[in-house]
């Protein structure tokens, strides 16, 4: 892959060089971004709501089914009397329904967030160990040919070309 | 401070080892070895050899677990109440609290494996479709607590991998070979893009709220497993409330002393300050009033009630044979935390220190006398037996505080125990608001 | 068929000498092991049913009381809805049954049982030759990490059940005694039918002087104690 990027120092200026690849014609989907800490700027973010929270409820709805089934429908298909209590006891299927309920949750949560995070992929990427130091990586991937002049006016001086 | 500096200042654990950290591997490897053994010969022979007896069939095993579920109520309080409320000096702290968390709730989990009379039949618990007609019993609280603990505990496992990534990712991007292959495979493929820090952070917000109502159920659960039996002093509606208050306040003493530990063996000092020590301590003497509170209220209602069962195991601590352990406990609990952590002075690292050991030795006590004292005098007096524990429990109780050691120590050699891309973005938050 | 059985017995305290026959035999007919004087002396003794032993009084004007004790098979036991795996059910003729198979040693039971009368196989039993020979074939050998307790000498029901099955009639009442109740010499143990109102055990439930232990628990005993005359 051949990559083409610039590290800078802080958000803001890491924000004008997103501004002016915007201006030079790149599309947002095609710009990386890449910092070791979660950095502040608006533009940078491009927020957009991840509906992490509807997952989770969702996958928490899953679990307190599966717990409900488990306590109610398995314990009728095998009724055994035990201290004089119903065979479908409701206490204790509560309990055994919000544990499943938390933990289906917390399993959505998670699957989710590996996917929406697009982590697990394969495939070399820019990246620059300076980033561990704090530098704010602003770059394209795979740029076509004929930008590649004016992506490197918009990212600045201390641009570079990755070619492997 | 520089960000170089916090990157190799807390690197370092992971690229230089000395002889010591071998040294102390091996001594504490030895030690759960020797508790592994101990607990095959046990298998071997039957429970016979440890000191369980009728009536009381549950002692140090049962006590160790209820102990080790307990400790592991240290990470989530600290970690995901903290994140909720925002509050920046838990940055230093919550990777080490949340690795207390899963180890604590693993060496816990062992326990009700260890008790068992026939532990290779322990799957009986596990529901799952067998021609045998073997399944699990709902209406009993032990099979509560292997839906509580297994929730918690992958709960907390997540709760602990995930803020860890960008942290795999840092060290694969500064590290070559073996190191860059095995950090690239934990990172997942971690690149640092906002889209992904904005999925973390949601993600790390859902499991802090989800994280707390679950540790909150857990010990509960385990106090259950004495409040749903008609014994003197277990039947009793406070249970649940005590015993999460307890494990709070052991988890905060055993946080204390292995965040102290890590900062004198990994040379932390310039990260964990008496301050975050400080703060933990005036929590620590927090839950030091609130158990006392709950300690007193309990034993108020049970003498004033005067039910002769109950009165038997309530003079049998306060002034019986359990007397000496009783006021030790209350002693290590209320006392020596009370004085250390209320006068300022006092409350130096050293002080939340020592107020943290008598925390942990008081708290186990804890466990054992309201587990032992009321098994040994339930309600026919003819029953009533004495219990001594036996080397092998002795043996196997040692080599899990060894365990808990090693697992430590191994984690803090493989992975930053404080979190970094945290700590910076402390730094880039705090410099913003200066 | 018959009407279900519910089985329960009656136990009167003016009768119990105190001899310990119903031990030994208990002993003798369930396969309980004898765990030798060190482990008796550790609390590891296993008697289904045991005879308990209260002193009143100062000397020269002491007292002596008996009550043999043995699982009171409770209606709301418990022991049973603590059992993870179901070990400890109960039976539609209304028997506290321990299932031995099930059973994974938590030892859950035990501490919920108000009368103690569950026990734990501590180690494996032996039986040196020939005592091997006095195995009951009857009733299984429990391997080490189970719970038993007394199971109104269950194998004994179901045989008379099968036979009076097989010979199409009910049973009779007392043609089903356990080992303790068969050899009391002085008759103070009674085992029936209570869903018999004929039934010997069901007259010496109703009679005044009878009383449930641990009533106030509300664990629904089946065993009726028929109080001294002179206690009452």
């Amino acid at each position: 892959m051949n990559g083409i990027y610039a590290l800078y120092a802080d958000a803001i200026s890491a924000e004008h060089a997103v501004e002016a690849l915007h201006t030079a014609g790149v599309v947002d989907r095609d710009i990386v971004v890449m910092s070791s800490e979660p950095i502040d700027v608006a533009t940078l973010r491009r927020e957009r709501s991840t509906g992490l929270f509807w997952i989770a409820a969702a996958g928490g709805g899953v679990g307190g089914l599966v717990g409900l089934w488990l306590t109610t429908a398995t314990a009728r298909a095998w009724p055994l009397v035990t201290g004089g209590m119903p065979i479908v006891a409701w206490w204790p299927t509560l309990i055994v329904v919000f544990e499943l309920t938390m933990l289906g949750g917390m399993l959505a949560t998670a699957t989710a967030l590996i996917v929406t995070a697009k982590l697990l992929r394969r495939g070399s990427a820019l990246n620059s160990p300076e980033i561990a130091d704090a530098r704010i990586l602003v770059g394209v991937e795979n740029p076509p040919d004929d930008m590649v002049g004016a992506m490197e006016r918009a990212l600045g001086a201390g641009c570079r070309r990755v070619i492997s | 401070m520089s960000r170089a500096r916090i990157v190799n200042d807390l690197l370092r654990p992971l690229r230089d080892t000395t002889w010591r950290f071998y040294a102390l591997v091996a001594v504490l490897a030895g030690i759960v070895a020797l508790g592994a053994g101990t607990w095959v010969y046990q298998m071997s022979q039957g429970l016979g050899l440890a000191g369980i007896r009728w009536p009381v069939f549950w002692a140090f095993y049962v006590t160790n677990f209820v102990f080790w579920i307990g400790i592991s109520h240290a990470g989530t309080l600290i970690s995901a109440i903290l994140r909720l409320v925002n509050a920046q000096w838990r940055r230093p702290v919550t990777r080490c609290a949340e690795v207390i968390t899963v180890f604590a709730l693993m060496i816990g989990a062992l326990f009700p494996l260890i008790h068992l009379g026939r532990p290779w039949l322990f799957f009986y618990l596990i529901p799952y479709p067998s021609e045998r007609g073997i399944w699990p019993n709902f209406r009993s609280p032990l099979v509560w607590d292997f839906f509580a603990i297994m929730t918690y505990l992958i709960g907390s496992t997540l709760f602990l991998f995930l803020p860890t990534i960008p942290d795999f990712a840092l060290v694969r991007d500064t590290s070559t070979g073996w190191r860059r292959r095995l950090y690239g495979g934990l990172a997942i493929g971690w690149r640092g893009t906002p889209q992904q820090w904005h999925c973390l952070e949601s993600a790390m917000q859902i499991m802090a709220i989800a994280i707390v109502p679950v540790a909150v159920s857990v010990h509960t659960i385990v106090s259950f497993d004495f409040s749903m039996t008609p014994v003197p002093m277990w039947h009793s509606t406070i249970f649940g409330p005590y015993f999460v208050t307890g494990a709070i306040f052991s988890g905060i003493a055993a946080l204390i002393v292995a965040m102290a530990m890590l900062r004198r063996l990994l040379r932390l000092e310039e990260y964990l300050h008496r301050v975050h020590f400080e703060n933990l301590g005036k929590l620590l003497l927090l839950m030091s009033l609130l158990w006392t509170y709950f300690i007193f209220a309990e034993r108020l209602t049970v003498w004033y009630g005067n039910e002769s069962s109950e009165m038997v195991v309530l003079r049998s601590t306060q002034h019986g044979e359990f007397a000496p352990l009783y006021w030790t406990m209350i002693g290590c609990n209320f006392i020596v935390p009370f004085t250390i952590l209320s006068i300022r002075r006092l409350r130096t690292i050293s002080g939340c220190v020592v107020a943290s050991v008598a925390v942990l030795a008081g708290m186990w006590i804890e466990r054992f006398l309201i587990i032992v004292p009321s098994l040994a005098h339930k309600y026919l007096p003819y029953s009533w037996g004495v219990y001594r524990p036996r080397p092998v429990e002795i043996l196997i109780t040692i080599s899990t505080f060894a365990g808990m050691g090693l697992l430590y120590a191994l984690f803090s050699k493989f992975v930053p125990i404080i979190s970094i891309w945290e700590l910076k973005a402390g730094e880039s938050h705090a410099g913003a608001q200066g | 068929m018959s009407a279900q059985h519910r089985w329960g017995m009656a136990v009167d305290l003016d009768r119990c000498t105190g001899c310990g026959a119903c031990v030994t035999a208990c002993h003798a007919e369930n396969n309980i092991p004898t765990v030798g004087a060190d482990q008796a002396a550790r609390g590891r003794a296993m008697h289904w049913i045991r005879v308990e032993r209260y002193w009143e009084g100062e000397f020269p004007d002491v007292r002596l009381k008996f009550r043999p004790v043995m699982c009171q098979q409770c209606d709301a036991a418990p022991c049973e809805p603590v059992c993870p795996t179901y070990a400890s059910h109960h039976t539609s003729e209304g028997l506290n049954a321990q299932v031995y198979n099930r059973c994974i040693g938590t030892r859950y039971c035990a501490n919920a049982c108000p009368y103690n009368v569950r026990f734990f196989e501590f180690f494996n039993a032996v039986w040196e030759k020939p005592l091997h020979l006095q195995l009951n074939p009857d009733v299984s050998v429990r391997e080490v990490g189970v719970m038993e307790k007394c199971t109104f000498c269950v194998q004994r029901i179901s045989a008379a059940e099968t036979q009076a099955r097989a010979e199409q009639r009910p049973t009779r009442d007392g043609q089903i005694t356990p080992a303790c109740a068969q050899s009391c010499p002085a008759r103070a143990l009674v085992f029936g039918d209570l869903n018999d109102p004929e039934s010997e055990v069901s007259r010496l439930s109703r009679v005044a002087r009878g009383e449930k232990l641990l009533d106030e628990l509300g664990t629904r005993p089946k065993v009726t104690y028929l109080a001294r005359q002179s206690d009452v």
